[in-house]
C-alpha cells in the first residue's frame, strides 16, 4: 500500500499519541519527538527501540503492526531481486522506497543506498503512517 | 549431573498447554538453597513463555529477553516453595513472542509480568534443536527431576562513584566461568538478563536507602519495574558498569532510573519503584 494516500489531517490526528508513546519508549521528552526528526540520528534510537515503539504503539492504538516489516512493506509486490542486489537498492528499489517514504525529503535518500541504512530514514511520521495503515486494515468492530 | 537444563532452568513440568496461546507449569524451588531472588521468579515465567513459543514455531527459533513493560513484585519466594507459573501469549511468530504471565505460591501471587517481548533468534545458535524438543516432551509428560538448581553466586558490586542519594555507579564483574553458562546457553553462553537486573536492583536499593535517609537495617524492597530494555548480550567475563539515578520519591515509593553499560555502550535500561517494608 502506498503511503501517499494518507492525509496530513490523519497524521496530525494520531501524532500526539505516537509522540507520547515514542517518548516513553526512548526515554526522551515528548517535545523532542518532532514529526520529521530522524529517529536514529536525532533521537539515538537503536533497533531494539524500533521493536519497543511498535510494541507500544500496538497497545496504545489497539492495532496489529507487523514487526520489522517496514522494509518489506516498502518493497510491496516488487520482487526482491528487483528491489535490491547484494544489500544495495536498485534504481527501481530506490524509487519504490521514495514513494513509500514520501514524507522523507529527497535529499535524505543516498544513492546508492544500502538496505541496512533504510531505518536511518525513519521518522515519527513513518510510524504515524504505520499506525494509520494498521487502523485501516483492522477489522471493523462487530 | 550435567548443568544443561539444570543450572539455570526453572520449569519442572508443564501442566497445561494450549500451543501458542497459554500454558501453566510448576517449579519446585529447592529447599537447600539460601535464597531465590525475585528476578529468578521472573525468569521462571519467561522460560515457560519461551517453551510455549518455541513449540509454537517448531523450535526454529528461541526468544531472548528484550522488553518487559511492567513487572510487579508481590511477595518473596522462600526456598522450598512450589512455584505455579502461568503465561498468556499475546502474539507469537518466527520474529518474536509477546506475553504476559505470573507466578504464584500456594495460590498467592508472587510476581506479575505484563507485556514482555522477546525477539526470536535461530535456536541452533544457542542449543541443539533436537535436545530442546526432547526436553519439551519431557516437561510436558513426566517432568524434569527436581533439585536440579543449586543457586547462583551473587556477584559482588564494586562501588565506582556517585552523588549521595542522587546517583550511584558500581562495577559488576561477570564471572568468566559459572555453571549457569552451560545452561544459558550451551552453544553461546550469555549472562542472564535477570541476573543483571538482580544486581541492578541491589545497587538501586542501596541508593534508595540513602535517598530517603532509611537506616541501613530498614527493609526496602523492589515493588515495580518498568521499561526494561535489553539492548545487547553480555558475555562471560565482561565488565559491566551499573548506574542508578534517583528520579523522585513520594510516601509510598522511590523511583529510580537504572542502566548498564559495557565498554561505554548502554546494554540495558530500566526503571524501578522501591518501597519501604517487605512485600
Amino acid at each position: 500500500m502506498a503511503n501517499t494516500d494518507i492525509t496530513k489531517e490523519e497524521i496530525q490526528a494520531v501524532f500526539p499519541k505516537v509522540a507520547e508513546t515514542m517518548a516513553d519508549a526512548l526515554g526522551c521528552d515528548v517535545e523532542d519527538v518532532k514529526l520529521d526528526v530522524s529517529l536514529i540520528e536525532g533521537l539515538d534510537a537503536e533497533s531494539i527501540d524500533f521493536l519497543d515503539m511498535v510494541f507500544r504503539l500496538e497497545r496504545a492504538f489497539k492495532v496489529k503492526i507487523p514487526r520489522g516489516k517496514i522494509i518489506e512493506n516498502a518493497r510491496g509486490d516488487m520482487p526482491e531481486a528487483e528491489f535490491e542486489q547484494k544489500g544495495v537498492l536498485t534504481e527501481a528499489g530506490l524509487a519504490q522506497l521514495r514513494r513509500y517514504l514520501s514524507e522523507i525529503p529527497p535529499e535524505r535518500f543516498a544513492n546508492p543506498m544500502k538496505v541496512a541504512d533504510i531505518p536511518r530514514l525513519f521518522t515519527p511520521e513513518t510510524f504515524c503512517k504505520l499506525v494509520i495503515h494498521a487502523q485501516r486494515e483492522a477489522p471493523a468492530p462487530a | 549431573m550435567s548443568d544443561h537444563f539444570a543450572a539455570f532452568s526453572f520449569v519442572d513440568r508443564i501442566t497445561a498447554i494450549e500451543p501458542g496461546v497459554r500454558g501453566r507449569a510448576v517449579f519446585a524451588v529447592p529447599g537447600s538453597i539460601a535464597v531465590f531472588p525475585a528476578c529468578l521468579v521472573a525468569e521462571a515465567v519467561g522460560q515457560l513463555a519461551a517453551w510455549i513459543a518455541m513449540a509454537r514455531i517448531d523450535f526454529r527459533g528461541r526468544p531472548v529477553a528484550a522488553l518487559a513493560t511492567e513487572t510487579i513484585f508481590h511477595g518473596e519466594v522462600a526456598p522450598g516453595s512450589r512455584l505455579e507459573l502461568e503465561v498468556g501469549i499475546e502474539s507469537c511468530d518466527d520474529d518474536a513472542v509477546a506475553y504476559s504471565g505470573a507466578a504464584r505460591v500456594a495460590g498467592v501471587q508472587a510476581i506479575e509480568l505484563k507485556h514482555c517481548l522477546g525477539p526470536m533468534l535461530p535456536v541452533q545458535e544457542f542449543d541443539a534443536p533436537e535436545a530442546m524438543r526432547e526436553r519439551f516432551e519431557l516437561l510436558c509428560t513426566a517432568g524434569a527431576p527436581g533439585e536440579r538448581f543449586h543457586g547462583v553466586p551473587v556477584p559482588r558490586l564494586v562501588g565506582l562513584d556517585g552523588v549521595a542519594g542522587k546517583s550511584a555507579r558500581a562495577l559488576l564483574q561477570v564471572p568468566r566461568f559459572a555453571p549457569f553458562f552451560a545452561d544459558h546457553f550451551p552453544r553461546r553462553p550469555v549472562f542472564p538478563a535477570t541476573l543483571l537486573l538482580d544486581s541492578q536492583i541491589r545497587l538501586a536499593l542501596d541508593l534508595a536507602r540513602v535517598a530517603i535517609g532509611a537506616a541501613a537495617t530498614a527493609p526496602l524492597t523492589p515493588r515495580r519495574m518498568t521499561h526494561v530494555k535489553m539492548r545487547s548480550f553480555i558475555a562471560p567475563g565482561q565488565e559491566v558498569v551499573l548506574g542508578a539515578e534517583f528520579v523522585a520519591a513520594d510516601a509510598d515509593a522511590v523511583n529510580l532510573r537504572l542502566s548498564a553499560s559495557t565498554a561505554g555502550r548502554v546494554v540495558a535500561t530500566a526503571r524501578l519503584d522501591v518501597g519501604a517494608g517487605t512485600v
